[in-house]
């Protein structure tokens, strides 16, 4: 009841001049996670260039998945123009989607690794992080095939990641402008505060909801099969960077946020003690126990988010968002 | 029971000068919001999206039915709905009140006849929703019957275009009478029903089992008798499944599945469709994706626009439709894109409804 009062309180000063919360978002957040991904991308496609084997690929593939990582929750703008997010991580793909359409590269020698332009009209279950994580972890993956495969999906991931980043050189001003006469994008600084908000929510939502619930299954069920990053052994590792970027974006929007920090901080502890890289141990009654106290914390931290950052920013989900009708 | 206010209703209606939609300011759309001081309201809108008249509902609204010939809307209550509201859009005043009869709920739409003397209303028994048409005298707005309307959780229900028959998106979702918590969600069955004016089911579609968990909810109507459908899908949300469907009565239901680089951007879930003047655009609008999504009317997917918490549509006059969203604007989409018309105070809530 109290935080609810509180979240009233904060909502009836709602007047709020223009501020800084998108701002540091977008200029100390956002604009600087894409800079690292896209140089972390160009990393990556040259050192394929220079030596496509698997081991040697290993550490340039962690480090783009990493600056990915810091960027991935932002499904707007730039990054979900033509599916791009999708083409660089396609995940969840339950119907194994991208496996089966690579082995039919591979089985035909799809002359598409040749050229970039047709490479960047493969399904985009078929390329991306998740692609050179199968190229490089699959053992069954090897050749001179696999090879032009690994350097053609490092190249257009390289690719997608500079479109992004150009791309935000024009978004970003948009956001920033919100409101103002020729603004067509944002129509009010609400609206460029509760896309960011949203994005943050939506986060938040993805690690619990998925990158941690798929694998937990059911207790009947588990399902360590449908982890994200198995292969490369990244689905923990992924969660704990989602959680760092989250925090980042939450502190940059609402920074005297003392019960969200607390929330951060109590779920990074929780995912750091965990020592499961794969969430493979969620058949184990203990492993399992240590997830799903996990998934809880994240819930009670989107909860928290929501009351704070929320009325922080005057904004909440979307009236019909919310609906669901 | 004909209550003192029902026959009022019922004298008012029959005695007064005959007033027309142009004593209402001729609005071309009504949809109902939330405004910025947390109360609700049912608003008439120009061509051009500018509020012309707006009427306190008793809680938060739906969608609304026009009458086809009086200056009058039936506003229906967000789903469990508990009332009804018959709103004289000349007077600004409430000419009825209609409440469901003991153990049904509204589901948030309802349709007229074409002479307007017959308002049906979607409906569910509350503790079971199966789902029922329920049937009104507009003369004075009494409950004169109801019939099944096929299925579990009707939503929206339509006429067609010059004809007295009925299709009904029959959801397929069982909810809790109190709170709308979803109960079969393994279980459920959606299915576009088709139905005579007195009840009997003429025609009825499902999905392929793989598409069970679509609930089919919302409908857009083709003068050509094509029946545009808008799903929302209960299912897991990494299955990028089709929103949209097209069926003609005699032919199984043909499901348009959007680009694959769009496939996740609607979340799964379709809040409104509409059609456009010409019957050449569909939009589908999704509050949970914040985009608005583009096909022809075939079914081929075109493009994608970006809209926050967009939810309202309908096709515009001039061609093109009408976005409203929850954050207050009101848009013009066409091909060439979004273009706002009206930033507002009010969330606009679902649906905005095209007045004849």
């Amino acid at each position: 009841m109290l935080t609810l009062l509180r979240a009233a309180a904060a909502l009836a000063l709602l007047a709020l001049p223009a501020r800084a919360d998108v701002a540091t978002a977008v200029e100390q957040v956002i604009l600087p996670g894409y800079a690292g991904f896209t140089e972390a991308a160009r990393a990556l496609e040259t050192a394929a260039e220079a030596d496509c084997r698997p081991e040697a690929l290993r550490p340039a593939y962690h480090a783009a998945f990493d600056a990915w990582m810091a960027v991935s929750h932002l499904r707007f703008g730039p990054a979900e123009e033509g599916g791009r997010s999708l083409a660089i991580a396609f995940w969840p793909d339950p119907k194994g989607s991208g496996a089966k359409t690579m082995a039919r590269m591979i089985a035909a020698e799809d002359p598409a690794v040749e050229d970039p332009a047709a490479f960047a009209e493969v399904s985009i279950a078929a390329r991306g992080l998740f692609a050179l994580e199968r190229l490089l972890y699959d053992p069954a993956l090897t050749g001179d095939y696999a090879c032009a495969l690994t350097r053609a999906t490092a190249t257009d991931l390289a690719r997608l990641a500079a479109e992004i980043e150009a791309g935000w050189a024009e978004f970003a001003p948009l956001l920033l402008t919100a409101g103002q006469p020729g603004n067509a994008r944002f129509l009010t600084e609400t609206e460029a505060r509760q896309a960011l908000f949203t994005q943050l929510m939506a986060g938040l939502e993805f690690t619990a909801d998925q990158r941690l619930a798929r694998p937990l299954g059911t207790f009947d069920r588990p399902r360590p099969e449908r982890a994200e990053a198995r292969l490369s052994e990244r689905s923990l590792r992924n969660v704990q960077l989602s959680l760092a970027a989250l925090e980042r974006l939450a502190r940059a929007l609402a920074p005297d946020s003392p019960q969200t920090e607390a929330g951060f901080e109590a779920a990074g502890r929780l995912a750091a003690e965990l020592d499961d890289p794969a969430l493979a141990r969620v058949g184990d009654v203990q492993g399992r126990l240590k997830v799903e106290i996990l998934q809880q914390r994240i819930h009670a931290l989107r909860d928290t988010v929501t009351t704070d950052v929320g009325a922080a920013l005057g904004v909440s989900t979307g009236f019909n968002a919310a609906d669901g009708d | 029971m004909a209550t003192r206010r029902h026959v009022l209703a019922g004298l008012l209606a029959s005695s007064l000068p005959r007033l027309s939609w142009a004593d209402a300011g001729s609005p071309t759309f009504v949809a109902a919001a939330r405004d910025a001081t947390n109360a609700f309201a049912l608003h008439g809108l120009s061509a051009e999206g500018a509020p012309l008249f707006a009427i306190p509902l008793p809680a938060r609204g739906h969608a609304a039915a026009a009458h086809p010939l009086r200056p009058e809307v039936v506003a229906f209550a967000r789903r469990p709905g508990a009332y009804a509201l018959v709103i004289g859009c000349a007077s600004g005043t409430v000419l009825a009140r209609l409440t469901p009869p003991e153990g049904r709920q509204f589901n948030g739409h309802g349709a007229f006849s074409q002479d307007g003397s017959r308002l049906y209303t979607s409906e569910v028994v509350a503790e079971t929703s199966e789902g029922r048409v329920g049937l009104w005298d507009t003369r004075g707005y009494l409950r004169i019957g109801e019939f099944a309307s096929g299925g579990i959780g009707p939503h929206e229900l339509r006429r067609l275009p010059g004809s007295e028959l009925l299709v009904v998106a029959n959801g397929g979702i069982r909810t809790d009478p109190e709170d709308r918590s979803k109960l079969n969600l393994d279980a459920m069955r959606p299915n576009l029903s088709y139905l005579a004016p007195e009840g009997e089911l003429l025609e009825q579609v499902e999905l392929e089992p793989e598409y069970a968990q679509n609930s089919i909810r919302h409908l857009a109507l083709a003068e050509d008798g094509t029946v545009a459908f808008a799903m929302q899908w209960e299912g897991d949300p990494a299955d990028p499944v089709p929103l949209l469907g097209l069926h003609r009565r005699g032919s199984p239901a043909r499901l348009c599945p959007p680009a694959e680089t769009e496939a996740y951007a609607m979340k799964g879930y379709a809040g409104s469709i509409a059609i456009d003047a010409a019957g050449e655009r569909l939009a589908l609008t999704s509050p949970r994706g914040s985009v608005v999504q583009l096909f022809a009317g075939d079914g081929t997917p075109l493009a994608t626009h970006p809209r926050q918490d967009a939810c309202g549509v309908a096709a515009a006059a001039g061609g093109g439709f009408i976005v409203t969203d929850g954050g207050g604007a009101v848009s013009h989409l066409t091909d060439a894109g979004m273009r706002p018309l009206q930033t507002t105070a009010a969330a606009w809530d679902n649906h905005l409804v095209r007045i004849a």
